[in-house]
């Protein structure tokens, strides 16, 4: 597939870095030379210098048999007039664009970007995306990753395994037997630096870090198994008062049980602006480090405490500090995945980092198939795909026992018709059904081509 | 013609418009074979337009220097003219009194006051009934314009609680934008632009009044009553009314104007862009008539009341539409006391309500309408304040929503209206000292002061619970109720604004 990608700041680097890992035509446009030639040297792209929405450019990048653009410039408009270029002139079928401002994104339930208005096919919110992460991870404590699948009524569920957890060492398969009613599955074991998916003879032990498919309703079952109390969330404190922390607080503020919010940020503008659009949460003035802020806004009663400002380090340093503080759970906004491994050493119990959940939402676009859903886990290590299955691939019909899955790959939980199944070995996979997969991402393109049409068709 | 007559400054123009109105009690006394009263309103209405026609014509090539400043300054002006010259045939028709009571009536009646030192039955001719009714309605009226006119654009009046930072300074942005820039033209447009809509609404009033069955007189002076919030009326007793249930309501209906600048034409730069339902007077305004009445009603049980008589549903109802329709007729700072005020006085149990009508005439009606006191627009942004407040104690660093305007009014909209609730306080105690230095009692030393610093002259009796009136005061004390009726007109912030900005500067 051939791919343009304007703009090679954090996000467009990531998508062409995974794009360009599959095997895919990439062509990267920004119109700062370093960055492009910087880009051609680490990964397998081409590069091209100017400004992404001047048809010249877009035409020597290749624009004319392009399969798709994703403009992810640091301009909104760019973006939106470099879809309208690569609609117009050069007919690409399928345009992807990041925009950020909320007036832009509130236009979006009206037909504004419909193909003879402003073409964009998929319109990408950073903030939106993170916001969402955010408030799923803040439902699910006890998780350090969440994200749900089949519509929200599946579950994934990264757990830090303890010396609580009852299951210890015990086999997988066992497992399954002693709580068959519970529909849960194991689908990736983090050990170490060895990300896995397991055999049913595996064993859990203390320190793992495992990924858990679950159906929605028992998500509270499993988190027992794993040794993980389930707490109601209802105060919660949010460091930083951006488009992330407000949006955060209005889906809050929107749910029917009563949750407690305070938003701190530091600057008197936007903390003002805050305030304006919420109702019942209280905004206060100042700077999140402060302790004597901290204090003011309760934070040794607080169920999680969000830090979401622009800046990775204060994001730290606040959680740690209000984990010291008292607060129950932190979670910490990280751009730089490398930061990551101090999640663990600074007590932080969970991150968001804005460039995966980013980099997930597009990925869902761009994959082959009915691909419905993508989520990549830690850093680009492995994916979790949701698939429906279309009559003509060549795992449609038959026993998962029979499919010749590679070794990285588990199937989590299955939709067929309004059902949601935890898997067996016999469980037939029906045309139409609704599949996850857990995919180490060496395995992706073999998983690809399983879903997509397959050779005996012809 | 028109033009130059619009041009002339308000003591000369509005003079003139007085002695046009005096023939209306003139025709009235007239038809009515009072010639005596009669008389004395031509003659009156003559000489003032004599004087006037002189007078404009010796002062025809001045021209103000600065207008807008020029424009308060006869506002100020009109308050200290015009009473002597309505006084004039007040005098004439009623020849035993002093002229001194003549003019102190007419202070009372102009500044929509409405004490009155003559409420014994029979004690004035029907005609000069009229005449007070007038004069009333006139003051409102007069307020009304100058509110839009001259406070508003100068952000006086209530109005600088929305746009604090330029109290008493008219913004020549603002100036410039609005097509009518000229203070002068301004008036005439704006008066011009309101008397249709003053008097059609009288007028519809008095119809209705008439049709609920009272007298046509006594109907046109509740009318003009209730639109100027004066509570001028030519019954005796002052302030119980007579009229029945029907006409009571029409009244409430009426004085509903009072409580919002909204029905005013001309002010749109003003509206704070909320619909009727959103806006903080008319919510505020609406929170104290349902409140007071239903605490009352519910006193009933609460309080240890043992009247064994006032125990079936109708007096209840009776009850309670009694202390809606006083409560609504306090807060409008007009002063009428329902009919059912009694009944409700003894439901609640409550016997001297004295208090609750100070309190509820401090309060005040809408910004920018006849009524007098703090006003509600200050009373929200005071309210908004306190409760920002106590947030506040539990969050020091806490900021609150609402938008940019809600949070200006919370601050320096606060402020500015503290700064008036102050130099309201101060001018109130002055009063209230000054009537005490004259040997008067101290209760009505306060419930008197209140009464003419709110220009809700009718909450003298209805306070006390007396009969007294005004009538038994001695000059001193009629002089300074005088000039606190005038003060609280023209608003003391008002009137410190100007002088600053005219006089300290230099």
């Amino acid at each position: 597939m051939k791919v343009i990608i304007c703009g090679a700041g954090q996000v467009g680097w990531q998508i062409a870095r995974h794009l360009a890992g599959e095997k895919n035509e990439v062509t990267i446009v920004d119109n700062n030379p370093e960055l492009v030639r910087q880009a051609t040297d680490a990964m397998d792209v081409m590069g091209i210098e100017g400004f992404a929405s001047y048809p010249s450019v877009l035409e020597r990048a290749g624009a004319r048999d392009a399969d798709m653009i994703i403009a992810a410039t640091h301009s909104d408009e760019v973006n939106m007039v470099t879809c309208q270029v690569a609609h117009s002139m050069f007919a690409v079928p399928r345009k992807i664009a990041r925009l950020r401002a909320q007036p832009y994104l509130d236009a979006l339930n009206s037909d504004l970007y419909r193909r003879d208005h402003m073409p964009i096919d998929v319109v990408i919110s950073p903030e939106r995306e993170v916001a969402l992460a955010a408030l799923q991870r803040i439902a699910a404590p006890a998780t350090f990753d969440t994200e749900a699948f089949l519509g929200g009524r599946a579950q994934l569920l990264g757990l830090a395994l303890d010396e609580e957890c009852p299951v210890l060492n015990t086999p997988l398969r066992q497992l399954s037997e002693l709580f068959s009613t519970l529909r849960a599955i194991v689908v990736g074991v983090r050990r170490g630096d060895r990300l896995f998916a397991p055999e049913p003879g595996d064993q859990l032990f203390t320190d793992d870090r495992i990924y858990v498919f679950s159906h929605a309703d028992d998500m509270k079952r499993t988190l027992e198994l794993f040794g993980k109390a389930t707490t109601k969330q209802e105060r919660i404190v949010i460091i930083g008062g951006g488009n992330v922390g407000l949006a955060v607080a209005r889906q809050l503020e929107s749910r029917t049980d009563r949750v407690r919010v305070k938003i701190i940020e530091r600057n008197r503008v936007q903390a003002e602006r805050a305030a304006d659009r919420l109702e019942r949460s209280i905004v206060l003035h100042g700077d999140g480090m402060n302790i004597n802020l901290l204090q003011e806004a309760d934070i040794d009663r607080a169920d999680a405490v969000l830090s979401v400002t622009d800046d990775d380090r204060t994001n730290l340093l606040v959680s740690v500090r209000a984990k010291q503080a008292g607060a129950k759970m932190s979670i910490a906004l990280v751009n730089d995945p490398t930061l990551v491994p101090l999640m663990g050493v600074l007590d932080i119990d969970a991150y968001i980092n804005p460039r995966a959940t980013t980099v997930s939402s597009i990925l869902r676009h761009i994959r082959h198939g009915r691909v419905r859903a993508v989520y990549s886990i830690g850093d680009s290590e492995a994916e979790v795909i949701e698939a429906q299955i279309l009559s003509t691939s060549e795992i449609a019909g038959k026993a998962i026992r029979d499919i010749g899955f590679p070794e990285g790959v588990l199937v989590g939980m299955i939709r067929k018709g309004e059902e949601i199944l935890r898997p067996t070995g016999d469980t037939r996979i029906q045309e139409g059904d609704i599949v996850t997969l857990f995919c180490l991402a060496g395995d992706i393109p073999e998983v690809e081509r399983l879903l997509q049409v397959s050779i005996d068709y012809f | 013609m028109l033009r130059r007559l619009a041009d002339l400054p308000l003591p000369v123009l509005l003079p003139g418009l007085v002695a046009l109105v005096m023939f209306v009690p003139a025709l009235h006394a007239n038809i009515v074979g009072d010639f005596h009263v009669s008389r004395a309103f031509l003659y009156a209405g003559l000489l003032v337009l004599l004087l006037v026609a002189l007078v404009a014509l010796a002062i025809q090539s001045q021209s103000s220097r600065d207008p807008a400043r020029g424009q308060f300054r006869g506002l100020v002006l009109v308050y200290l003219l015009l009473p002597p010259i309505m006084a004039l045939p007040f005098h004439w028709a009623v020849p035993d009194t002093r002229a001194f009571n003549a003019w102190f009536e007419m202070v009372s009646s102009f500044t929509t006051t409405g004490a009155t030192l003559y409420d014994v039955a029979g004690r004035l001719p029907q005609s000069v009934h009229l005449w007070r009714g007038l004069v009333g309605w006139l003051g409102g009226f007069f307020t009304l314009v100058t509110a839009i006119a001259i406070l508003a654009p100068m952000n006086l009046g209530g109005f600088e609680v929305l746009d604090p930072r330029s109290v008493g300074w008219a913004r020549d942005t603002q100036m410039r934008l609005t097509r009518l820039s000229d203070p002068a033209e301004r008036l005439t447009h704006h008066a011009l632009a309101l008397f249709p809509i003053y008097a059609l609404v009288t007028l519809v009033l008095w119809l209705l009044l008439v049709l609920a069955g009272d007298k046509a007189l006594v109907a046109a002076m509740h009318a003009m009553a209730v639109l100027s919030t004066s509570g001028i009326t030519s019954q005796a007793g002052q302030v119980a009314l007579n009229s029945g249930f029907t006409a009571e309501v029409v009244i409430a209906s009426g004085l509903m104007l009072a409580l919002t600048r909204r029905s005013l034409p001309g002010l749109r730069r003003l509206q704070l862009g909320l619909p009727l339902w959103r806006d903080p007077e008319v919510r505020l305004g609406v929170l104290f008539v349902a409140a007071v009445p239903l605490f009352l009603f519910a006193r009933h049980w609460m309080g240890a009341v043992s009247s064994e008589t006032m125990n079936d549903a109708l007096s209840g109802l009776a009850a309670l539409w009694g202390a809606v329709f006083t409560v609504l007729s306090f807060l409008t700072t007009t002063g009428f006391e329902s009919q059912y005020w009694q009944t409700a006085r003894l439901w609640s149990g409550l016997e001297a309500p004295g208090l609750l009508l100070l309190g509820l005439a401090i309060m005040g009606g809408g910004v920018a309408t006849t009524a007098g006191g703090v006003k509600l627009l200050r009373v929200h942004a005071l309210t908004r304040l306190a409760l920002r407040e106590i947030d506040r104690l539990n969050y020091p660093s806490s900021v609150a929503g609402g938008g940019r305007q809600a949070r200006r009014l919370r601050g320096e909209g606060a402020f500015i209206a503290f700064v008036f609730f102050i130099l309201f306080a101060i001018t109130l105690g002055v009063c209230n000292l000054a009537l005490a230095a004259t040997g008067m009692a101290f209760d009505r030393a306060l419930v008197l002061s209140v009464a003419a610093l709110t220009n809700t002259g009718p909450l003298a009796d209805a306070a006390l619970g007396s009969t007294n009136g005004y009538a038994d005061l001695g000059d001193g004390a009629k002089a300074m109720l005088a000039l606190t009726m005038v003060l609280g007109r023209v608003e003391a912030l008002a009137l410190l604004a100007f002088v600053a900005s005219v006089g300290w500067r230099r």
